[in-house]
Protein backbone atom coordinates (compact mmCIF):
# COMPACT_ATOMS: atom_id res chain seq x y z
CA UNK A 1 0.00 0.00 0.00
CA UNK A 2 2.89 2.37 0.70
CA UNK A 3 3.93 2.04 -2.91
CA UNK A 4 0.43 2.88 -4.06
CA UNK A 5 0.48 6.08 -2.01
CA UNK A 6 3.50 7.23 -3.94
CA UNK A 7 1.70 6.62 -7.22
CA UNK A 8 -1.45 8.40 -6.07
CA UNK A 9 0.66 11.45 -5.34
CA UNK A 10 2.46 11.25 -8.69
CA UNK A 11 -0.78 10.84 -10.63
CA UNK A 12 -2.51 13.72 -8.86
CA UNK A 13 0.35 16.21 -8.69
CA UNK A 14 0.13 17.61 -12.24
CA UNK A 15 -3.65 18.04 -11.99
CA UNK A 16 -3.36 19.77 -8.64
CA UNK A 17 -0.62 22.01 -10.01
CA UNK A 18 -2.75 23.07 -12.99
CA UNK A 19 -5.80 23.58 -10.80
CA UNK A 20 -3.82 25.61 -8.31
CA UNK A 21 -2.11 27.75 -10.93
CA UNK A 22 -5.23 28.65 -12.88
CA UNK A 23 -8.13 28.43 -10.42
CA UNK A 24 -6.97 28.45 -6.81
CA UNK A 25 -4.43 31.29 -7.04
CA UNK A 26 -6.92 33.33 -9.06
CA UNK A 27 -9.71 32.92 -6.56
CA UNK A 28 -7.46 33.81 -3.64
CA UNK A 29 -6.28 36.89 -5.54
CA UNK A 30 -9.89 37.82 -6.34
CA UNK A 31 -11.10 37.47 -2.79
CA UNK A 32 -8.28 39.52 -1.30
CA UNK A 33 -8.01 42.29 -3.89
CA UNK A 34 -11.77 42.84 -4.02
CA UNK A 35 -11.34 44.60 -0.67
CA UNK A 36 -8.57 46.87 -1.89
CA UNK A 37 -8.17 50.08 -3.79
CA UNK A 38 -5.90 49.05 -6.65
CA UNK A 39 -5.28 50.61 -10.03
CA UNK A 40 -2.46 50.09 -12.52
CA UNK A 41 0.90 51.30 -11.31
CA UNK A 42 -0.12 51.45 -7.64
CA UNK A 43 -0.01 48.73 -5.06
CA UNK A 44 -3.25 47.55 -3.46
CA UNK A 45 -4.32 49.33 -0.28
CA UNK A 46 -7.01 47.98 2.00
CA UNK A 47 -10.35 49.66 1.39
CA UNK A 48 -12.82 47.46 3.21
CA UNK A 49 -16.18 47.20 1.49
CA UNK A 50 -15.70 50.44 -0.51
CA UNK A 51 -15.67 48.67 -3.90
CA UNK A 52 -18.81 46.71 -3.14
CA UNK A 53 -20.63 49.78 -1.83
CA UNK A 54 -19.57 51.88 -4.82
CA UNK A 55 -20.67 49.26 -7.35
CA UNK A 56 -24.04 48.67 -5.76
CA UNK A 57 -25.01 52.22 -4.82
CA UNK A 58 -23.23 54.52 -7.25
CA UNK A 59 -22.14 52.82 -10.44
CA UNK A 60 -25.09 53.21 -12.82
CA UNK A 61 -23.34 51.42 -15.69
CA UNK A 62 -22.68 48.42 -13.48
CA UNK A 63 -26.31 48.38 -12.45
CA UNK A 64 -27.39 48.38 -16.08
CA UNK A 65 -25.00 45.54 -16.81
CA UNK A 66 -26.55 43.53 -13.96
CA UNK A 67 -30.08 44.24 -15.19
CA UNK A 68 -29.20 43.20 -18.75
CA UNK A 69 -27.43 40.07 -17.53
CA UNK A 70 -30.42 39.13 -15.37
CA UNK A 71 -32.87 39.59 -18.26
CA UNK A 72 -30.68 37.42 -20.45
CA UNK A 73 -30.42 34.77 -17.73
CA UNK A 74 -34.22 34.60 -17.39
CA UNK A 75 -34.75 34.45 -21.16
CA UNK A 76 -32.11 31.77 -21.55
CA UNK A 77 -33.43 29.71 -18.64
CA UNK A 78 -36.96 29.73 -20.06
CA UNK A 79 -37.23 30.28 -23.83
CA UNK A 80 -33.86 28.79 -24.78
CA UNK A 81 -34.42 25.66 -22.70
CA UNK A 82 -37.98 25.32 -24.03
CA UNK A 83 -36.84 25.48 -27.64
CA UNK A 84 -34.27 22.74 -27.07
CA UNK A 85 -36.75 20.57 -25.16
CA UNK A 86 -39.53 20.98 -27.74
CA UNK A 87 -37.18 19.94 -30.52
CA UNK A 88 -36.12 16.90 -28.50
CA UNK A 89 -39.78 15.93 -28.06
CA UNK A 90 -40.49 16.32 -31.77
CA UNK A 91 -37.54 14.26 -32.98
CA UNK A 92 -37.72 11.78 -30.09
CA UNK A 93 -39.25 8.95 -32.14
CA UNK A 94 -36.41 7.89 -34.41
CA UNK A 95 -37.19 9.28 -37.83
CA UNK A 96 -34.98 9.69 -40.86
CA UNK A 97 -34.21 13.26 -39.91
CA UNK A 98 -33.56 12.76 -36.18
CA UNK A 99 -29.77 12.58 -36.33
CA UNK A 100 -29.62 15.20 -39.05
CA UNK A 101 -31.65 17.67 -36.99
CA UNK A 102 -29.64 17.05 -33.86
CA UNK A 103 -26.33 17.62 -35.63
CA UNK A 104 -27.43 20.65 -37.64
CA UNK A 105 -28.79 22.33 -34.52
CA UNK A 106 -25.47 21.73 -32.78
CA UNK A 107 -23.38 23.56 -35.40
CA UNK A 108 -23.95 27.10 -34.03
CA UNK A 109 -22.93 25.77 -30.62
CA UNK A 110 -19.59 24.35 -31.71
CA UNK A 111 -18.26 27.18 -33.86
CA UNK A 112 -16.32 29.92 -32.14
CA UNK A 113 -18.52 32.67 -30.67
CA UNK A 114 -16.24 35.24 -32.23
CA UNK A 115 -16.94 33.73 -35.63
CA UNK A 116 -20.63 33.50 -34.84
CA UNK A 117 -20.53 37.21 -33.98
CA UNK A 118 -18.84 37.93 -37.31
CA UNK A 119 -21.44 35.80 -39.05
CA UNK A 120 -24.22 37.83 -37.48
CA UNK A 121 -22.46 41.11 -38.28
CA UNK A 122 -22.53 40.00 -41.90
CA UNK A 123 -26.13 38.84 -42.11
CA UNK A 124 -27.48 41.80 -40.10
CA UNK A 125 -25.46 44.42 -41.99
CA UNK A 126 -27.70 47.38 -42.85
CA UNK A 127 -26.60 47.57 -46.50
CA UNK A 128 -25.76 44.13 -47.79
CA UNK A 129 -26.91 41.86 -44.93
CA UNK A 130 -29.11 38.90 -45.74
CA UNK A 131 -31.89 39.92 -43.36
CA UNK A 132 -32.36 43.39 -44.77
CA UNK A 133 -32.08 42.08 -48.33
CA UNK A 134 -34.87 39.60 -47.67
CA UNK A 135 -37.07 42.28 -46.08
CA UNK A 136 -36.37 44.59 -49.02
CA UNK A 137 -37.27 41.86 -51.50
CA UNK A 138 -40.48 40.96 -49.69
CA UNK A 139 -41.73 44.48 -49.00
CA UNK A 140 -40.30 45.99 -52.17
CA UNK A 141 -39.15 48.95 -50.11
CA UNK A 142 -35.91 50.70 -49.27
CA UNK A 143 -35.72 48.98 -45.89
CA UNK A 144 -32.44 49.62 -44.11
CA UNK A 145 -32.23 48.97 -40.40
CA UNK A 146 -29.01 48.99 -38.46
CA UNK A 147 -29.92 46.04 -36.27
CA UNK A 148 -26.89 46.00 -34.00
CA UNK A 149 -26.45 49.75 -33.61
CA UNK A 150 -30.06 50.90 -33.40
CA UNK A 151 -31.04 51.86 -29.84
CA UNK A 152 -34.36 50.06 -30.17
CA UNK A 153 -33.10 46.89 -31.87
CA UNK A 154 -29.64 46.22 -30.37
CA UNK A 155 -30.77 44.25 -27.33
CA UNK A 156 -33.13 42.11 -29.38
CA UNK A 157 -30.54 41.45 -32.08
CA UNK A 158 -27.84 40.45 -29.61
CA UNK A 159 -30.32 38.18 -27.83
CA UNK A 160 -31.08 36.44 -31.10
CA UNK A 161 -27.43 35.47 -31.51
CA UNK A 162 -27.80 32.91 -28.72
CA UNK A 163 -31.43 32.51 -27.62
CA UNK A 164 -32.60 30.11 -30.38
CA UNK A 165 -29.41 28.03 -30.48
CA UNK A 166 -30.33 25.33 -28.00
CA UNK A 167 -28.58 22.37 -29.65
CA UNK A 168 -26.87 21.39 -26.42
CA UNK A 169 -30.20 21.29 -24.56
CA UNK A 170 -31.63 19.02 -27.27
CA UNK A 171 -28.67 16.65 -27.03
CA UNK A 172 -28.87 16.44 -23.25
CA UNK A 173 -32.64 15.93 -23.12
CA UNK A 174 -32.51 13.31 -25.89
CA UNK A 175 -29.81 11.38 -24.07
CA UNK A 176 -32.04 11.24 -20.99
CA UNK A 177 -35.05 10.25 -23.11
CA UNK A 178 -33.12 7.27 -24.40
CA UNK A 179 -33.09 5.90 -20.85
CA UNK A 180 -36.90 5.73 -20.54
CA UNK A 181 -38.00 2.12 -20.64
CA UNK A 182 -40.17 1.21 -23.63
CA UNK A 183 -42.50 -0.69 -21.26
CA UNK A 184 -43.80 2.49 -19.64
CA UNK A 185 -44.64 4.09 -22.98
CA UNK A 186 -46.13 0.85 -24.31
CA UNK A 187 -48.41 0.60 -21.26
CA UNK A 188 -49.64 4.16 -21.83
CA UNK A 189 -50.32 3.40 -25.48
CA UNK A 190 -52.30 0.28 -24.55
CA UNK A 191 -54.38 2.42 -22.19
CA UNK A 192 -55.26 4.62 -25.15
CA UNK A 193 -52.98 7.62 -24.55
CA UNK A 194 -52.30 9.73 -27.63
CA UNK A 195 -48.76 10.64 -28.67
CA UNK A 196 -49.35 14.14 -27.39
CA UNK A 197 -50.49 12.88 -24.00
CA UNK A 198 -47.51 10.54 -23.77
CA UNK A 199 -45.16 13.43 -24.54
CA UNK A 200 -46.64 15.89 -22.07
CA UNK A 201 -47.82 13.64 -19.24
CA UNK A 202 -45.19 10.90 -19.18
CA UNK A 203 -42.01 11.84 -21.01
CA UNK A 204 -41.77 15.49 -19.97
CA UNK A 205 -42.16 14.94 -16.20
CA UNK A 206 -39.43 12.28 -16.39
CA UNK A 207 -37.11 14.91 -17.88
CA UNK A 208 -37.21 17.12 -14.78
CA UNK A 209 -33.63 16.50 -13.72
CA UNK A 210 -32.02 16.94 -17.12
CA UNK A 211 -34.10 20.04 -17.85
CA UNK A 212 -32.86 21.37 -14.53
CA UNK A 213 -29.26 20.62 -15.52
CA UNK A 214 -29.82 22.27 -18.91
CA UNK A 215 -31.29 25.30 -17.19
CA UNK A 216 -28.23 25.58 -14.93
CA UNK A 217 -25.94 25.42 -17.97
CA UNK A 218 -28.04 27.85 -20.01
CA UNK A 219 -28.42 30.37 -17.18
CA UNK A 220 -24.77 30.33 -16.11
CA UNK A 221 -23.63 30.62 -19.75
CA UNK A 222 -25.06 34.16 -19.61
CA UNK A 223 -22.37 35.02 -17.06
CA UNK A 224 -19.77 34.13 -19.70
CA UNK A 225 -20.97 36.00 -22.78
CA UNK A 226 -18.15 38.31 -23.75
CA UNK A 227 -16.88 37.36 -27.18
CA UNK A 228 -20.08 37.69 -29.18
CA UNK A 229 -20.96 41.06 -27.63
CA UNK A 230 -17.46 42.40 -28.22
CA UNK A 231 -17.65 41.31 -31.83
CA UNK A 232 -21.05 42.86 -32.51
CA UNK A 233 -22.11 45.83 -30.37
CA UNK A 234 -19.31 46.12 -27.82
CA UNK A 235 -21.94 46.89 -25.19
CA UNK A 236 -23.48 49.77 -27.09
CA UNK A 237 -25.43 51.70 -28.10
CA UNK A 238 -25.54 53.66 -24.83
CA UNK A 239 -24.97 50.56 -22.71
CA UNK A 240 -28.07 48.83 -24.09
CA UNK A 241 -26.20 45.54 -24.53
CA UNK A 242 -23.64 45.89 -21.74
CA UNK A 243 -23.38 42.80 -19.57
CA UNK A 244 -21.34 41.88 -16.50
CA UNK A 245 -18.41 40.09 -18.18
CA UNK A 246 -17.93 42.92 -20.67
CA UNK A 247 -18.11 45.57 -17.95
CA UNK A 248 -15.60 43.61 -15.90
CA UNK A 249 -13.31 43.34 -18.90
CA UNK A 250 -13.50 47.11 -19.44
CA UNK A 251 -12.88 47.92 -15.80
CA UNK A 252 -9.84 45.64 -15.70
CA UNK A 253 -8.25 46.13 -19.09
CA UNK A 254 -9.42 49.50 -20.38
CA UNK A 255 -9.69 51.47 -17.13
CA UNK A 256 -7.08 49.33 -15.36
CA UNK A 257 -9.00 49.53 -12.11
CA UNK A 258 -8.04 46.10 -10.80
CA UNK A 259 -9.66 46.38 -7.36
CA UNK A 260 -13.03 47.28 -8.81
CA UNK A 261 -12.75 44.62 -11.51
CA UNK A 262 -12.00 41.90 -9.00
CA UNK A 263 -14.93 42.95 -6.85
CA UNK A 264 -17.06 42.41 -9.94
CA UNK A 265 -15.38 39.03 -10.34
CA UNK A 266 -16.43 38.05 -6.83
CA UNK A 267 -19.99 39.22 -7.51
CA UNK A 268 -19.99 37.26 -10.77
CA UNK A 269 -18.95 34.05 -9.00
CA UNK A 270 -21.52 34.60 -6.24
CA UNK A 271 -24.24 35.09 -8.86
CA UNK A 272 -23.21 31.83 -10.49
CA UNK A 273 -23.53 29.99 -7.19
CA UNK A 274 -26.91 31.59 -6.45
CA UNK A 275 -28.22 30.62 -9.88
CA UNK A 276 -27.11 27.01 -9.43
CA UNK A 277 -28.76 26.83 -6.00
CA UNK A 278 -31.93 28.54 -7.23
CA UNK A 279 -32.43 26.34 -10.27
CA UNK A 280 -31.67 23.20 -8.29
CA UNK A 281 -34.34 24.30 -5.82
CA UNK A 282 -36.94 25.14 -8.46
CA UNK A 283 -36.49 21.81 -10.22
CA UNK A 284 -36.19 19.96 -6.90
CA UNK A 285 -33.02 18.37 -8.26
CA UNK A 286 -31.71 17.20 -4.91
CA UNK A 287 -34.77 15.09 -4.18
CA UNK A 288 -35.84 12.06 -6.09
CA UNK B 1 -56.00 18.43 -34.52
CA UNK B 2 -53.33 15.92 -35.39
CA UNK B 3 -52.72 17.58 -38.74
CA UNK B 4 -52.34 21.00 -37.11
CA UNK B 5 -49.78 19.59 -34.73
CA UNK B 6 -47.85 17.90 -37.53
CA UNK B 7 -47.73 21.11 -39.56
CA UNK B 8 -46.64 23.16 -36.55
CA UNK B 9 -43.91 20.65 -35.81
CA UNK B 10 -42.83 20.75 -39.45
CA UNK B 11 -42.62 24.54 -39.46
CA UNK B 12 -40.64 24.43 -36.21
CA UNK B 13 -38.15 21.94 -37.70
CA UNK B 14 -37.70 24.03 -40.85
CA UNK B 15 -37.20 27.13 -38.71
CA UNK B 16 -34.48 25.34 -36.69
CA UNK B 17 -32.65 24.19 -39.83
CA UNK B 18 -32.87 27.68 -41.31
CA UNK B 19 -31.47 29.56 -38.33
CA UNK B 20 -28.75 26.95 -37.84
CA UNK B 21 -27.21 26.71 -41.28
CA UNK B 22 -28.59 29.42 -43.56
CA UNK B 23 -26.43 32.20 -42.04
CA UNK B 24 -23.33 30.08 -42.55
CA UNK B 25 -24.29 29.03 -46.08
CA UNK B 26 -25.03 32.64 -46.99
CA UNK B 27 -21.63 33.80 -45.74
CA UNK B 28 -19.98 30.84 -47.47
CA UNK B 29 -21.58 31.66 -50.82
CA UNK B 30 -20.93 35.40 -50.43
CA UNK B 31 -17.26 34.69 -49.77
CA UNK B 32 -16.93 33.64 -53.40
CA UNK B 33 -18.48 36.84 -54.74
CA UNK B 34 -17.05 40.23 -55.63
CA UNK B 35 -17.99 43.27 -53.53
CA UNK B 36 -20.33 44.59 -56.22
CA UNK B 37 -22.26 41.34 -56.32
CA UNK B 38 -22.48 41.20 -52.52
CA UNK B 39 -24.07 44.64 -52.48
CA UNK B 40 -26.56 43.91 -55.21
CA UNK B 41 -28.03 40.42 -54.98
CA UNK B 42 -28.62 37.83 -52.30
CA UNK B 43 -28.50 34.74 -54.47
CA UNK B 44 -26.58 33.42 -57.48
CA UNK B 45 -23.06 33.78 -58.82
CA UNK B 46 -23.37 36.12 -61.80
CA UNK B 47 -19.62 36.69 -61.82
CA UNK B 48 -18.69 33.03 -61.35
CA UNK B 49 -16.85 31.51 -58.40
CA UNK B 50 -14.00 33.73 -57.26
CA UNK B 51 -11.29 33.00 -54.78
CA UNK B 52 -9.82 36.52 -54.60
CA UNK B 53 -11.52 37.14 -51.26
CA UNK B 54 -9.54 34.36 -49.66
CA UNK B 55 -6.30 35.62 -51.19
CA UNK B 56 -7.15 39.11 -49.95
CA UNK B 57 -7.94 37.82 -46.45
CA UNK B 58 -4.50 36.24 -46.29
CA UNK B 59 -2.91 39.46 -47.51
CA UNK B 60 -4.77 41.80 -45.16
CA UNK B 61 -4.01 39.86 -41.98
CA UNK B 62 -1.23 37.41 -41.12
CA UNK B 63 -3.71 34.54 -41.26
CA UNK B 64 -0.95 31.94 -41.59
CA UNK B 65 0.53 32.97 -38.23
CA UNK B 66 -2.91 32.90 -36.60
CA UNK B 67 -3.64 29.47 -38.04
CA UNK B 68 -0.28 28.18 -36.87
CA UNK B 69 -0.84 29.58 -33.36
CA UNK B 70 -4.34 28.17 -33.12
CA UNK B 71 -3.16 24.71 -34.20
CA UNK B 72 -0.18 24.71 -31.82
CA UNK B 73 -2.26 25.87 -28.87
CA UNK B 74 -5.20 23.54 -29.55
CA UNK B 75 -3.08 20.42 -30.16
CA UNK B 76 -0.61 20.86 -27.30
CA UNK B 77 -3.23 21.96 -24.83
CA UNK B 78 -5.41 18.96 -25.71
CA UNK B 79 -2.46 16.60 -25.18
CA UNK B 80 -1.55 18.23 -21.86
CA UNK B 81 -5.17 18.23 -20.69
CA UNK B 82 -5.75 14.56 -21.57
CA UNK B 83 -2.46 13.43 -20.08
CA UNK B 84 -2.86 15.22 -16.76
CA UNK B 85 -6.55 14.59 -16.16
CA UNK B 86 -6.73 11.01 -17.39
CA UNK B 87 -4.16 10.20 -14.68
CA UNK B 88 -5.95 12.23 -12.02
CA UNK B 89 -9.34 10.79 -12.92
CA UNK B 90 -7.96 7.25 -12.71
CA UNK B 91 -6.65 7.73 -9.20
CA UNK B 92 -9.83 9.48 -8.08
CA UNK B 93 -11.99 6.60 -9.33
CA UNK B 94 -9.83 3.61 -8.40
CA UNK B 95 -7.93 4.50 -5.25
CA UNK B 96 -9.20 5.06 -1.74
CA UNK B 97 -7.40 7.79 0.16
CA UNK B 98 -8.35 10.41 2.68
CA UNK B 99 -8.42 13.52 0.44
CA UNK B 100 -10.25 11.83 -2.43
CA UNK B 101 -13.66 13.39 -1.75
CA UNK B 102 -12.29 16.87 -1.17
CA UNK B 103 -10.18 16.86 -4.32
CA UNK B 104 -13.06 15.62 -6.46
CA UNK B 105 -15.28 18.35 -5.03
CA UNK B 106 -12.66 21.07 -5.57
CA UNK B 107 -12.17 20.01 -9.17
CA UNK B 108 -15.89 20.00 -9.95
CA UNK B 109 -16.35 23.39 -8.31
CA UNK B 110 -14.30 24.83 -11.17
CA UNK B 111 -17.28 24.16 -13.44
CA UNK B 112 -19.38 26.96 -11.96
CA UNK B 113 -16.72 29.69 -12.05
CA UNK B 114 -17.45 32.20 -14.83
CA UNK B 115 -14.30 32.67 -16.90
CA UNK B 116 -14.55 36.45 -16.91
CA UNK B 117 -13.97 36.51 -13.14
CA UNK B 118 -10.52 34.98 -13.70
CA UNK B 119 -9.37 37.42 -16.38
CA UNK B 120 -7.51 39.90 -14.19
CA UNK B 121 -6.06 37.44 -11.64
CA UNK B 122 -4.78 35.18 -14.42
CA UNK B 123 -3.27 38.13 -16.23
CA UNK B 124 -1.45 38.94 -13.00
CA UNK B 125 -0.32 35.36 -12.38
CA UNK B 126 0.95 34.87 -15.92
CA UNK B 127 2.79 38.17 -15.75
CA UNK B 128 4.56 37.08 -12.59
CA UNK B 129 5.40 33.72 -14.11
CA UNK B 130 6.72 35.39 -17.30
CA UNK B 131 4.12 33.52 -19.32
CA UNK B 132 2.13 36.58 -20.39
CA UNK B 133 1.88 36.90 -24.17
CA UNK B 134 3.25 33.41 -24.78
CA UNK B 135 1.63 30.41 -26.41
CA UNK B 136 2.82 28.34 -23.43
CA UNK B 137 0.71 30.48 -21.12
CA UNK B 138 -2.38 29.92 -23.25
CA UNK B 139 -1.70 26.18 -23.46
CA UNK B 140 -1.54 25.89 -19.67
CA UNK B 141 -4.64 28.02 -19.07
CA UNK B 142 -6.70 26.13 -21.66
CA UNK B 143 -5.62 22.76 -20.31
CA UNK B 144 -6.98 23.79 -16.91
CA UNK B 145 -10.15 25.38 -18.33
CA UNK B 146 -11.14 22.06 -19.88
CA UNK B 147 -10.52 20.25 -16.62
CA UNK B 148 -14.11 19.77 -15.39
CA UNK B 149 -15.30 18.27 -18.69
CA UNK B 150 -12.32 15.99 -19.25
CA UNK B 151 -12.33 14.83 -15.66
CA UNK B 152 -16.03 14.06 -15.83
CA UNK B 153 -15.82 12.10 -19.06
CA UNK B 154 -12.76 10.13 -17.94
CA UNK B 155 -14.16 9.38 -14.48
CA UNK B 156 -17.49 8.14 -15.76
CA UNK B 157 -15.66 5.96 -18.29
CA UNK B 158 -13.30 4.41 -15.75
CA UNK B 159 -16.31 3.54 -13.63
CA UNK B 160 -17.71 1.41 -16.46
CA UNK B 161 -14.52 -0.66 -16.79
CA UNK B 162 -14.39 -3.66 -14.49
CA UNK B 163 -11.30 -3.68 -12.30
CA UNK B 164 -10.75 -7.46 -12.59
CA UNK B 165 -8.22 -7.01 -15.40
CA UNK B 166 -6.19 -4.62 -13.29
CA UNK B 167 -6.31 -6.97 -10.28
CA UNK B 168 -5.10 -9.80 -12.50
CA UNK B 169 -2.23 -7.63 -13.68
CA UNK B 170 -1.23 -6.85 -10.08
CA UNK B 171 -1.27 -10.56 -9.20
CA UNK B 172 1.00 -11.17 -12.19
CA UNK B 173 3.40 -8.71 -10.61
CA UNK B 174 2.78 -5.64 -12.74
CA UNK B 175 3.37 -2.28 -11.04
CA UNK B 176 0.88 0.55 -10.65
CA UNK B 177 2.14 2.58 -13.57
CA UNK B 178 2.59 -0.44 -15.80
CA UNK B 179 -0.99 -1.56 -15.15
CA UNK B 180 -2.28 1.91 -15.94
CA UNK B 181 -0.26 2.32 -19.13
CA UNK B 182 -0.61 -1.19 -20.54
CA UNK B 183 -4.04 -2.33 -19.36
CA UNK B 184 -6.19 0.70 -18.54
CA UNK B 185 -5.18 3.25 -21.16
CA UNK B 186 -5.86 1.02 -24.20
CA UNK B 187 -9.35 0.31 -22.84
CA UNK B 188 -10.05 4.03 -22.38
CA UNK B 189 -9.47 5.03 -26.00
CA UNK B 190 -13.12 6.05 -26.66
CA UNK B 191 -13.12 8.39 -23.67
CA UNK B 192 -9.89 9.98 -24.93
CA UNK B 193 -11.52 10.60 -28.31
CA UNK B 194 -14.56 12.23 -26.72
CA UNK B 195 -12.69 14.37 -24.22
CA UNK B 196 -10.08 15.20 -26.85
CA UNK B 197 -12.57 16.56 -29.39
CA UNK B 198 -14.32 18.71 -26.79
CA UNK B 199 -11.01 20.05 -25.50
CA UNK B 200 -9.81 20.78 -29.04
CA UNK B 201 -12.97 22.73 -29.83
CA UNK B 202 -12.68 24.65 -26.57
CA UNK B 203 -9.13 25.75 -27.40
CA UNK B 204 -9.90 26.47 -31.03
CA UNK B 205 -12.87 28.69 -30.17
CA UNK B 206 -11.68 30.37 -26.97
CA UNK B 207 -11.78 34.14 -27.05
CA UNK B 208 -11.64 36.03 -23.76
CA UNK B 209 -8.43 34.56 -22.35
CA UNK B 210 -6.65 34.72 -25.68
CA UNK B 211 -7.66 38.38 -25.81
CA UNK B 212 -6.48 39.19 -22.29
CA UNK B 213 -3.38 37.03 -22.05
CA UNK B 214 -1.70 37.84 -25.36
CA UNK B 215 -0.84 41.17 -26.88
CA UNK B 216 1.27 40.83 -30.00
CA UNK B 217 0.22 39.62 -33.45
CA UNK B 218 2.84 36.89 -33.10
CA UNK B 219 0.90 35.10 -30.34
CA UNK B 220 -2.66 35.66 -31.45
CA UNK B 221 -5.08 32.88 -32.26
CA UNK B 222 -7.79 32.89 -34.93
CA UNK B 223 -10.83 34.13 -32.94
CA UNK B 224 -8.79 37.11 -31.72
CA UNK B 225 -7.58 37.76 -35.23
CA UNK B 226 -11.20 38.17 -36.29
CA UNK B 227 -11.66 40.75 -33.57
CA UNK B 228 -8.58 42.80 -34.34
CA UNK B 229 -9.04 42.74 -38.06
CA UNK B 230 -12.76 43.40 -37.91
CA UNK B 231 -12.21 47.03 -38.80
CA UNK B 232 -9.62 46.23 -41.45
CA UNK B 233 -11.97 43.71 -43.04
CA UNK B 234 -14.95 46.03 -42.73
CA UNK B 235 -13.76 48.02 -45.73
CA UNK B 236 -13.72 44.86 -47.81
CA UNK B 237 -16.81 42.74 -47.24
CA UNK B 238 -15.60 39.88 -49.39
CA UNK B 239 -12.46 39.45 -47.31
CA UNK B 240 -14.56 39.65 -44.14
CA UNK B 241 -16.73 36.78 -45.36
CA UNK B 242 -13.69 34.76 -46.35
CA UNK B 243 -12.04 35.29 -42.96
CA UNK B 244 -15.23 34.21 -41.17
CA UNK B 245 -15.32 31.02 -43.23
CA UNK B 246 -11.64 30.35 -42.55
CA UNK B 247 -12.20 30.49 -38.78
CA UNK B 248 -15.49 28.60 -38.74
CA UNK B 249 -14.80 25.77 -41.16
CA UNK B 250 -12.26 23.79 -39.06
CA UNK B 251 -14.71 23.60 -36.13
CA UNK B 252 -17.50 22.40 -38.40
CA UNK B 253 -15.25 19.80 -40.07
CA UNK B 254 -14.02 18.47 -36.71
CA UNK B 255 -17.60 18.31 -35.45
CA UNK B 256 -18.97 16.57 -38.54
CA UNK B 257 -16.18 13.97 -38.48
CA UNK B 258 -16.39 13.36 -34.73
CA UNK B 259 -20.03 14.14 -33.97
CA UNK B 260 -20.67 10.74 -32.39
CA UNK B 261 -17.94 11.43 -29.81
CA UNK B 262 -19.03 15.01 -29.22
CA UNK B 263 -22.69 14.13 -28.69
CA UNK B 264 -22.05 11.11 -26.48
CA UNK B 265 -19.47 13.03 -24.48
CA UNK B 266 -21.71 16.00 -23.78
CA UNK B 267 -24.54 13.65 -22.86
CA UNK B 268 -22.37 11.51 -20.57
CA UNK B 269 -21.19 14.56 -18.69
CA UNK B 270 -24.62 15.85 -17.73
CA UNK B 271 -26.94 12.86 -17.65
CA UNK B 272 -25.05 10.90 -15.04
CA UNK B 273 -24.91 13.85 -12.68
Amino acid sequence: MKRQKKWIAIFLAPALALFGFVFLISIIRLGITSFTDWTIGTSPTFAGLDNYIYLITEDKEFRQSIVNTLIWIVLQATIHVSIGTILALIIRRQKWYTNFMRSVFMIPNIISSAALGMLFLCIMNPEFGMVNQIIRAVTKSDFSKNWFMGVDTAFFTVTMTWLPYAGLVTILVMAEMASISEGVLEAARVDGATDFQIDTRIVLPMMRNIIGTSTVLAATSMLQKLDIIMMTTNGGPAGKTMNMPLYLYRTALTNNNYGLANTQGVILILMGLIIVALVRGIYRMDKE
Amino acid sequence: MKIVRKVTAGIFLIFIVCISIVPFLWVLSSSFKGNAEIMSSAIGFSGGLRFDNYIKAFQMAPMVTFYKNSIIVAVLSTILNLLVFSMAAYVLVRCKFRLNGIITMLFSAALVIPGAALLQPLYQTLNTAHLYDTLTGLIIVYAALGMPTTLYIMMSYYKTISSTLEEAAYIDGAGFFQTFARIVLPLTRPAFATAGVLQFLLCWNEFQFALTLTTGTEQRTLPIALYYFKSAFASDYGAMFAATVLVTLPSIVVFVLMQKQVISGLAAGAVKE
